[in-house]
């Protein structure tokens, strides 16, 4: 897999404050790379120097072969960019906006044609293309946005939490047009907060506050950072028993959640069942349980807060 | 088609959907210049006639009753009272009722006839000083001619050849024989407008992008800032244009201004006039964070470039250091084209200084503004 994406050493300072802080990875073509982090953890920093948009203070990205310091404008034209805030003509009809972008990456006549009625055919915009932007609902607008990120078919799409306040429904009908986009050979960079859209991504970086702390695959990050089995367990009497449940060989980790708490064990020394009998025998009855594999949540719960634990 | 003329037709395109979508906009691209061209055409105008005048006439005589006729004659004083005294004259001025009063002596005849320098007094209402002016100027005038007419007439009568007076002065108004100030006024107040209109819209609509996000959409595409300028200011120059040929319509319809000069020179001077306001309404944006900072940015440029344009005043009129900085602003430039080429039918070799200087402030400020909007894009 050839690589689309060369970040190295990459830093950015805002004054005496470093928002994005020695950064490096890569990103292979094609793939789907997913940008997790709080806010403020320099996500969009990272993003705005990689589209050129943002000088480095220090270290070097190359995108689609492009040092992104020294030739922005090469790198402008080779990518999509879909910023975190909503920046399209809300005064101008859907059409309008992407025959203005269309053409401000030179296509015109009967290309300009061709491809806009394909991008609303794929993006399911066909019926409202003459509506103003400005009266769509949030989730169609990030659709309109989306079009008109890739309509010059960029190699390389930045989406910058292009689903933030959509619905679950929306959002989901939005990831399958990132991944069919992905399929079709495009690389995406993609931030989210959102965990359950990070598991779509091949991928994950993970950022806290300024620093890449993490960077595997969904399943490698959860391997690494949320080892063991998580089990969910409600019951009287929770609390005393899970004070003494801490010390436990075999407990990797409790917190406490409303009425339960998770129970995150390593299954090799302390099975389920055998969590059953001991929170049964310090008067947990009647006690439910019940099994699941760690979520995204959990890693990003685990490296967060060892970097406050780092901080102090 | 090359790549640049198809970016620089999408910018064209794009502003002017905009433009025809944002009635507020609109309204202010067409309506309100004619509307305030016909206020403030009307709200200025200097011309002084039909002074309300009091006659105090206290010699009653021929020669008394003569001379205020013929000063009345004229359509610039007019008769408002004749009252017995010189106290109840002035109460009338006070009161405003009056802005002249003549006052005949009770000798006046006598030293008329004795050629002894017979004396009219004229109570002139000071607060309103161009009326004062108009007014007392026409006494004097008056004045003047009787007193070359009664010595001449005395000649005559002792058989001797009249003689000429020493100094004879015969003012003749060029150009503007009516002395009629909308014709000098109107142009001023269409160059005054169109500075209005594009410097704050393009100010506004560049904040705008800036504050709406779309300028960061802009500046990842590969549209080069020159490109973007040049597209975003095309629409407003026609508009301006248009604008301007709006503004003449009325003025020759309305107000009587001459349309005599060379029509294609005054379009060449509008273009290149509204290069410059565009391009410092665009200069203005890229200073300014938000709407309403180019919006205070835009009067702080437009005011002192009003005054000191001769619109209002007239250069001459102002202290020398303060008139050396007029030479700095393009709409003094674009209202002596106006002037010259409309009341003057004044031509390229006339004003070909100011059509360059234009030209040259134009050119300059688009390519600062151009600069500057690359600076604040790293
Ligand atoms: N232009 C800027 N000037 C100063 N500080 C900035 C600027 N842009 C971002 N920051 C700061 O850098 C940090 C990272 O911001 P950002 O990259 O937007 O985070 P994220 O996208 O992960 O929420 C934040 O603390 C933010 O306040
Ligand atoms: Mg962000």
């Amino acid at each position: 897999m050839s690589t689309a994406i060369e970040v190295e050493h990459l830093t950015r300072r805002f004054g005496a404050f470093t928002a994005v802080n020695d950064v490096s990875f890569t990103v292979g073509t094609g793939e789907i790379f997913g940008y997790l982090g709080a806010n403020g953890a320099g996500k969009s920093t990272t993003i705005r120097m990689l589209c050129g948009l943002l000088k480095p203070t220090d270290g070097h990205a190359r995108v689609a072969g492009h040092d992104v310091g020294h030739e922005p404008e090469r790198v402008k034209e080779r990518i999509g960019y879909m910023s975190q805030r909503f920046s399209l003509y809300l005064d101008l009809t859907v059409r309008a906006n992407l025959e203005f972008f269309a053409s401000a990456y030179g296509a015109h006549g009967r290309e300009l044609e061709h491809r806009i009625g394909e991008m609303l055919e794929r993006m399911q915009l066909t019926a409202i293309q003459d509506e103003v932007t400005g009266s769509l609902p949030g989730g169609m607008q990030q659709r309109v946005a989306l079009a008109s990120a890739v309509l010059h078919r960029p190699r390389i799409v930045f989406l910058d939490e292009p689903t933030a306040g959509v619905d679950p429904v929306q959002r989901r009908s939005f990831w399958a047009l990132i991944r069919e986009l992905a399929a079709g050979g495009t690389t995406v960079f993609v931030t989210t907060h959102y965990m359950d859209e990070a598991e779509y991504c091949a991928r994950i970086g993970i950022m806290v506050d300024g620093r890449l702390v993490a960077l595997d695959t969904p399943e490698g990050l959860k391997r690494t950072h949320a080892p063991g089995r998580v089990l969910e367990v409600r019951g009287p009497k929770l609390a005393p028993a899970l004070d003494a449940l801490r010390g436990e060989p075999g407990v990797l980790d409790v917190s406490r959640f409303g009425a339960g708490a998770t129970v995150r064990v390593d299954p090799e020394r302390l099975p389920g069942e055998a969590l059953g009998h001991w929170l049964r025998a310090r008067g947990v009855d009647p006690l439910e349980m019940e099994e699941s594999a760690p979520t995204l949540d959990d890693v990003f719960l685990a490296l967060t807060a060892g970097a406050q634990r780092g901080e102090d | 088609m090359h790549p640049l003329v198809v970016q620089y037709r999408a910018v064209v395109v794009k502003e002017v959907r905009q433009t025809v979508r944002d009635k507020r906009v609109m309204a202010l691209l067409t309506l309100v210049p004619l509307v305030q061209l016909f206020v403030l055409g009307f709200a200025v105008n200097f011309d002084v006639r039909h002074v309300p005048t009091a006659v105090v006439d206290r010699d009653g005589t021929v020669e008394s009753r003569d001379h205020a006729r013929t000063l009345l004659a004229g359509d610039t004083l007019d008769l408002k009272a004749e009252v017995r005294d010189e106290q109840s004259a002035e109460e009338l001025v006070e009161r405003g009722e009056a802005s002249v009063a003549l006052v005949f002596p009770p000798d006046f005849e006598e030293h008329v006839l004795r050629g002894s320098g017979a004396r009219v007094q004229a109570l002139v209402d000071g607060s309103d000083p161009v009326r004062s002016g108009v007014a007392a100027d026409a006494v004097a005038r008056h004045a003047a001619l009787r007193a070359s007419q009664h010595l001449r007439e005395q000649a005559r009568v002792r058989g001797e050849t009249p003689p000429r007076p020493a100094v004879e002065l015969v003012p003749r108004v060029l150009y503007n024989p009516e002395l009629a100030t909308a014709v000098y006024v109107v142009p001023g107040i269409a160059a005054m407008l169109l500075l209005i209109v594009t410097t704050i819209i393009m100010a506004m609509g560049l904040a705008r992008e800036r504050e709406s996000g779309t300028m960061e959409q802009l500046q990842v595409t590969p549209l080069r800032p020159g490109i973007l300028m040049a597209g975003k200011v095309t629409p407003f120059l026609l508009i301006g244009l248009v604008d301007v040929g709006l503004a003449l319509s009325v003025g020759a319809w309305v107000f009587g201004v001459p349309l005599r000069g060379n029509l294609g020179l005054v379009a060449l001077a509008t273009l290149l006039y509204v290069l410059s306001t565009l391009g410092t309404g665009l200069l203005i944006a890229t200073l300014s964070r938000t709407q309403q900072q180019a919006f205070v940015g835009g009067f702080l440029f437009m005011l002192p470039a009003v005054l000191l344009s001769g619109v209002m005043t007239p250069v001459r009129a102002m202290p020398d250091w303060l008139a050396w900085v007029t030479y700095l602003n393009p709409v003094r430039y674009y209202v002596e084209v106006l002037r010259g080429a409309l009341l003057k039918s004044a031509g390229l070799p006339d004003l070909w200084p100011q059509v360059l200087l234009l030209a040259v402030f134009g050119a300059m400020v688009m390519a600062v503004a151009s600069r500057r909007f690359r600076k604040t894009t790293a």
